[in-house]
């Protein structure tokens, strides 16, 4: 009996209300992977707008934060795709994505929106940037890892100073493509949700912008953290500069992003349409503490507050309190960002299309979609990170040179047209 | 040709190397297509041939009426009449061909499939929660699936 019983109620989901059919299955159908791949995505542009900050709008004071959001952005754009592909199953046919493309399908074009970003804008980007850096290395380095940056130098080792010029005018150039890249690499993220009509919670024209709004929110979190932890890690101090103006960049992009946030909520409100008393019971229920606490409490109004009093107190308060409120700050907008992205993907799926009974889901622990495989995923592109900054962000890079993000060549900006 | 040559070192060989890559690609895409990709639509046109050749696992309600006529007789005369034999008994077309082989076993589950109670099901359809309605796992002690408005 115990056998039958167990087996009736794997068989049934859990709901509550009147749901169809096809929607009492036992989970979701996207799971907590689908919910870090825009996760993820959004880190990538959010990284690369912060590091084109520094090129394009020259930005000086993030001078030493450039490089370091350029492989972030690298190491997680890299595992952005990983999420969908172990959500898919199947990871020995994905190559056929690419013999045989689909030009019609929303999410087939994601690939194309993928590979342009990856292979010109933000490696080419990088290239450009080390190029004169790889083949200084390449020189002096010995080993497998002379061997990697003379294989990645290209063959090319001229480093005249109009060579190394029009490196850094192809990086303006690129930073330039990359500002609209970015936007459309996380904006067709949210396209993809917004562009599901049927569905209340995501059919919305101002999706795109609210994922890209929090992309760069959550971005320059990103890059805020790394910063201080891989100071922290080095023993060095983080330059109380550059964090400041990362500060005040990431308190406009929160104050833009909950502005636009709020602006839909009380435009669903005061239209108050057919799907909104399910969207009101989500939000009471369901979604109660990752949507009230985690994203608006936490993830947005504590980070806004501290981060609004430091540009108005910034004089007043010592160095060391700044730098750890910026950082928890950044780690605050992290988790935020986060819950963000659970209450879009996992709170679409919770409401019947009924509009009259809800779902329910529960992480499984080691399953293929469960928290381990969750949590391994998301600290993925971080050891690829630290592998990145070992190999292109040395303490002692050959050569004796520091080449640490705090010294980070200021010649290139000088040297640049419209540099103040 | 020569103009070509004379640009920078760097772009040159970016231009090379995005023209391997391009050409790889074009070589790999070449050779990993399968020849009949994109013949009836956006799938291999040999898939269908390959699906229609693998043997078939359901019989149908013919073949069990070969033997099981009375069966087949008493269950069309009530509610069950609209499901397949094959719905509740499992495949099969092994059995119609060997009938040594047996059936799969029926179990408690086959019928809490359809019955056990769920908003989503219409209010005609018989309903029950299956642990209160009965503590039994053998439903046919009292029911009889072949006949379901009988009680024996």
């Amino acid at each position: 009996m115990n056998e039958a019983t167990n087996v009736v109620l794997e068989l049934l989901p859990h709901f509550e209300g009147y749901v169809y059919p096809n929607e009492a299955t036992p989970q979701p159908l996207w799971s907590v992977l689908i919910v870090l791949y825009p996760y993820i995505t959004g880190l990538v542009a959010g990284a690369f707008i912060m590091a084109s900050l520094v090129r394009v709008f020259n930005v000086r004071a993030l001078e030493p934060v450039y490089r370091l959001s350029l492989l972030t952005a690298f190491a997680f754009l890299l595992c952005a795709p990983l999420p969908l592909l172990f959500h898919l199953g199947q990871p020995q046919r994905s190559f056929q994505v690419m013999i045989t493309p689909h030009l019609t399908s929303p999410m087939a074009i994601f690939g194309f929106v993928y590979a342009w970003y990856l292979m010109a804008v933000l490696l080419l980007e990088l290239w450009f940037d080390y190029r004169r850096d790889f083949v200084e290395w390449s020189r002096r380095a010995g080993g497998w890892k002379g061997l990697l940056y003379r294989v990645l130098t290209v063959g090319v080792d001229d480093v005249s100073e109009a060579s190394v010029d029009l490196d850094r005018r192809m990086g303006h150039l690129l930073s330039v493509v990359g500002i609209p890249s970015a936007f459309l690499l996380h904006g067709y993220v949210g396209f993809i949700f917004g562009s599901v009509k049927a569905n209340p919670w995501w059919g919305n024209v101002l999706m795109p912008i609210i994922f890209i709004l929090s992309a760069i929110v959550s971005g320059i979190a990103l890059c805020v953290f790394n910063y201080q932890v891989l100071m922290w890690v080095r023993r060095r101090t983080t330059d109380i500069r550059c964090l400041d103006v990362m500060g005040m960049f990431l308190f406009y992009a929160l104050v833009v992003d909950a502005g636009v946030e709020a602006l839909d909520w009380i435009h669903r409100v005061y239209s108050a349409e057919e799907g909104f008393q399910m969207m009101h019971q989500m939000a009471n229920e369901k979604l109660f503490y990752t949507l009230n606490l985690g994203q608006a409490l936490l993830g947005t109004l504590v980070p806004a507050l501290l981060l609004g009093a430091l540009q108005l107190l910034r004089r007043h308060i010592p160095e060391l309190a700044r730098r750890r409120i910026y950082f928890a700050s950044a780690v605050l907008i992290l988790v935020g960002v986060l819950a963000m992205r659970w209450n879009v993907v996992i709170g679409g799926q919770l409401f019947s299309k009924s509009l009259r009974g809800v779902m329910s889901y529960k992480m499984e622990f080691a399953g293929m979609e469960g928290w381990f495989m969750g949590a391994f995923l998301f600290m993925l592109p971080f050891i690829v990170l630290t592998v990145l900054i070992r190999l292109f962000l040395p303490e002692n890079p050959p050569g004796g040179k520091t080449d640490l993000p705090e010294a980070a060549p200021p010649a290139r900006l000088a040297s640049q047209p419209g540099a103040p | 040709m020569n103009r070509f040559l004379r640009l920078p070192p760097q772009i040159l060989r970016l231009v090379l190397l995005a023209l391997g890559i391009v050409g790889s690609y074009a070589v790999a895409r070449h050779f990993l297509t399968p020849p009949s990709f994109g013949e009836y639509g956006f799938y291999r046109g040999a898939a269908l041939g390959e699906v229609a050749a693998r043997p078939a696992v359901l019989a149908g309600r013919e073949a069990c009426a070969e033997c099981h006529a009375d069966q087949v007789t008493q269950v069309a005369a009530f509610s069950h009449k609209g499901l397949s034999c094959e719905g509740c008994h499992g495949a099969g077309q092994v059995h119609a061909d060997n009938p040594d082989v047996a059936m799969e076993k029926l179990h408690y589950s086959h019928c809490v499939r359809c019955h056990e109670a769920n908003p989503a099901r219409p209010k005609w359809h018989k309903q029950v929660v299956a642990k209160d309605h009965y503590p039994g796992d053998k439903c046919t002690e009292c029911h009889v699936p072949h006949a379901p408005s009988e009680v024996p």
